[in-house]
């Protein structure tokens, strides 16, 4: 909930819903629970507009309410799931690619009618595309697909409102999802009458957002180790990650131990396909567990090896690699060395002394800080794992050692070093020795990075880059609405000249109102308006892996 | 007669001091030449002393008399008082070098005493002054014939103090090229992923020898200079290391484990005005000259 956050989720609603509605969504972000009386007099809109509006983001599912007391309500804004609008045609890209374009068509208008009820759904998709001979679409195959979204969890049951006594605000309460029985006969029925009154159907439907979210959050490890390995080891991880929905909560840090003798029989149903895998299954345990950034770990050795998929720490992996990119992006390559070695350098600080800390752990000054061994990356990984909350406190690293580990001159060295600190990707940790007789009492500087302080610092960016991308977008509409909207006018018109078969050179006629240079324009928009929608897609996507790792909560 | 005695003596002495390297006490010199009384000794050993064959030593409370090198003693031919003592200083301090103000505490010249007495040695090419790198103003002084030591010189990194950073972008590109070649091995191979990922691992000293071969370096690189290159990969991200069970370091090139992210791929990503970007005054998206070069 920050400022740039705001900034987004009014674009986002000014977008898809218009002025008004972001007009309430404004005020609802920036104070919170309000009651309509409130947002009345601070919008300055209409009554019924205030109502009409909150009706909107609470169809959506992008606002919520609770009672203030017996009579009045107060709204509130859910901005992270107005920011899920982005993120919309990425569902349907997952269905398409998964399921089929019926799914996609299930999905689409489901997102757009927000909750629906299953007969509602299945008839409209099904008129709509009556006359479509390609698609060839039937309302039973609907019926199926509907069935197996449900099966699969990618749609759930909309919450029920239900009224407490003696009160007359509801409240909504989650029902567990049931995969329904659908009357095929009922339904052949209402697509021959063409309406659907005879169907009693009260259970509403929508689409299950995280379901979605799990899908991309495995797409993400899997490519991720495919990339740092190679194919066959995605596959084991993909392995990795149905067994683990089966026995652990699928957002859980660490999954419970998963037996390899299972993975074994997993990996030999795919041996036609990975002869590969099959072979070496336990060889490619090994090195997904020791090359693999973490993502998994041996956790026992009952059963021929237990392992954990660590969705957590992949997180985290993933984060600072984004957070890399950025920093050589933002900064040059040097400045990313300096990033990560103040990042992977490791101090190790013991003993005591009078009152000083270093966060929480005493220091001895007279050998005050060694480093520790050097260690290759998956030992320090795996010790990380066994002290989690050790590993930050250590990471620590002094201006000297920076320059020797990333081989800089010292002065290039000293400014990238100041350059990070100012955009805030390191931190600096400044510790004074108890003053000394000699009077000359010298401060050590500590360089370290503050993993989830700079995940903010990326998110935040992020949020900022987003709305400016929204910003602009919504600029080069506006400056261009004329020519867009005579274009479709244009269009419009030739269309139905077409249908009642005028000449030929009628339509050129209509169609040369439209000038080359203007053409030139609209086709100059068209491709900006398209780059700008493809950031739009990317810019969610590093969003996720930022919200996937807040996720779970800061352990220092 | 006496003289040839005396030269005898001498020679017999010489002759202990060069079996016991460690340097020779009293006692053992009347050990090894018994014949000798002590009255005999003591004018050779002065005389040794004076020829500046012997460095006399206190150790424990017992004198000790331990042989010169040949080379020092007649570096100094030549030289007076004062330029002794000052070679004594300056070879005492070895590779690491002495700074001159050390010097003139130590041995009690006078400043412009001493300058005259450096300035000497220097033309003789007896001594040298080297400039340290972490600190440019000060200068140390050390036997012409040494290498200066890493943390005066800085190692094959400096070159007249200066570090030389293209040299090191050239030597990490080749490091990592260098890894790369092997790095797709680990992908599919046929022998299965723990041997595949055994040939994508190059050892510290493959990667020296494939530098040295490559002849891009004029100074000799060993294999410690080497690794600090590989460890710049590591920090780049390029690399990861591990250790082999015998303790070698070994090294292996990597990819990020995504691609660039969404956020550079915007010109915001990378907008070093991101932060004072706003929606109203002088740098907003709409009017922003990076968007608009990003969308042509």
């Amino acid at each position: 909930m920050s400022h740039q956050m705001g900034r987004v989720v009014s674009a986002i609603l000014e977008r898809h819903f218009g002025e008004i509605v972001q007009k309430v969504g404004d005020d609802l972000f920036s104070y919170g629970g309000r009651p309509i009386g409130m947002l009345v007099r601070h919008t300055g809109l209409p009554r019924n507009q205030v109502v009409d509006s909150l009706r909107t983001l609470l169809k959506f599912d992008l606002a919520t309410f609770e009672p203030y007391n017996e009579v009045v309500v107060d709204y509130k804004l859910l901005p992270e799931n107005v920011l899920l609008m982005i993120r919309y045609p990425r569902y349907l890209l997952q269905m398409k690619s998964k399921y089929g374009s019926e799914a996609e068509m299930l999905v689409e208008e489901l997102l757009q009618q927000a909750t629906c009820t299953a007969t509602t759904l299945l008839f409209n998709i099904a008129t709509k595309f009556k006359d479509d001979k390609e698609k060839s679409i039937t309302i039973l195959g609907l019926k199926d697909m509907f069935i197996s979204l449900v099966t699969a969890g990618y749609i759930q049951q909309a919450p029920v409102a239900e009224l407490k006594e003696g009160s007359e605000i509801p409240t909504l309460i989650p029902v567990a999802t049931i995969v329904p029985d659908l009357d095929s006969r009922a339904l052949l029925q209402a697509m021959n009458n063409g309406h659907i009154n005879d169907i009693k159907d009260n259970i509403y439907w929508r689409v299950n957002y995280d379901r979605f979210h799990l899908d991309f959050r495995d797409e993400i490890m899997i490519k991720a180790i495919t990339r740092r390995i190679d194919e066959n080891a995605g596959e084991l991880m993909r392995f990795l990650l149905e067994k683990m929905y089966l026995t652990s909560a699928p957002w859980a840090p660490e999954s419970s131990p998963l037996c390899a003798v299972e993975l074994r029989e997993r990996c030999r149903s795919a041996a036609t396909d990975k002869p590969l895998l099959h072979q070496f299954v336990d060889q490619y345990l090994k090195v997904l567990e020791e090359n693999g950034g973490g993502f998994v770990r041996r956790v026992g050795d009952a059963g021929s090896g237990q392992f954990a998929v660590r969705s957590r720490h992949a997180a985290l992996q993933l984060v600072l690699c984004a957070l890399e990119h950025c920093v050589t992006e933002r900064l040059g390559s040097k400045a990313a060395r300096i990033f990560r070695s103040s990042n992977l350098e490791r101090l190790i600080v013991t003993g005591k002394v009078e009152g000083k800390t270093l966060r929480g752990r005493p220091i001895r000054w007279s050998n005050h800080i060694s480093k520790e061994l050097e260690k290759p990356m998956n030992v320090a990984m795996h010790e990380a794992t066994e002290h989690d909350e050790l590993i930050y406190t250590k990471k620590y690293i002094e201006e000297d050692d920076i320059q020797k580990n990333a081989m800089l001159v010292n002065k290039e060295c000293k400014q990238l070093t100041y350059k990070l600190m100012e955009e805030h990707f390191i931190s600096v940790q400044p510790m004074r020795k108890p003053a000394s007789a000699g009077g000359l009492a010298k401060a050590i500087y500590l360089y370290h990075v503050k993993l989830h302080n700079v995940a903010y610092t990326g998110l935040e960016m992020c949020y900022r880059s987003l709305h400016n991308v929204l910003r602009r977008a919504a600029h080069e509409r506006s400056a261009h609405a004329r020519l867009v909207d005579k274009q479709r006018r244009v269009r419009t018109i030739v269309h139905g000249m077409r249908l009642r078969g005028e000449p030929q050179r009628n339509i050129d006629d209509v169609e040369e109102t439209l000038t080359p240079p203007e053409l030139a324009v609209l086709q100059g928009v068209e491709k900006r308006l398209k780059q700008l929608s493809t950031a739009e897609l990317e810019l969610d996507r590093n969003l996720f892996i930022f919200k996937w790792y807040f996720m779970y909560p800061y352990v220092e | 007669m006496s003289v040839k005695i005396e030269d005898q003596l001498k020679e017999k002495i010489l002759n202990v001091a060069k079996k016991n390297p460690k340097g020779i006490s009293h006692k053992d010199i009347t050990a090894a030449i018994p014949e000798v009384s002590s009255a005999e000794l003591v004018p050779a050993i002065n005389e040794l002393l004076q020829q500046e064959y012997f460095d006399l030593f206190n150790q424990n409370g017992v004198l000790v008399y331990k042989l010169k090198a040949q080379t020092s003693k007649q570096a100094v031919k030549g030289a007076d008082n004062e330029e002794k003592v000052v070679y004594n200083l300056i070879e005492e301090a070895g590779n690491k070098g002495i700074w001159i103000r050390d010097i003139r505490v130590r041995s009690n010249l006078a400043n412009t005493q001493l300058t005259k007495v450096l300035k000497n040695l220097e033309s003789k090419k007896v001594i040298k002054a080297v400039k340290c790198v972490n600190a440019s103003k000060k200068k140390v002084y050390m036997l012409y014939n040494l290498e200066p030591d890493r943390s005066i010189s800085g190692g094959a990194w400096y070159q007249d103090q200066d570090f030389e950073s293209e040299f090191v972008d050239i030597l990490n590109v080749q490091c990592h090229r260098f890894l790369s070649q092997r790095a797709d091995k680990i992908k599919n191979n046929p022998r299965g992923p723990i041997v595949g990922r055994t040939q994508s691992y190059a050892t510290a000293n493959e990667v020296q020898k494939y530098i040295t071969d490559l002849g891009i370096s004029k100074v000799e690189l060993d294999v410690e200079d080497v690794i600090t290159i590989l460890n710049t990969l590591v920090y780049d991200g390029k690399a990861e290391s591990s250790v082999y069970p015998d303790g070698s370091k070994v090294y292996r090139a990597i990819d990020p484990l995504i691609p660039a992210p969404g956020l550079v791929q915007v010109p915001c990503g990378v907008c070093p005005l991101i932060h004072s970007c706003d929606s109203t005054g002088l740098v907003t998206p709409q009017t922003c000259v990076y968007m608009k070069e990003w969308l042509e």
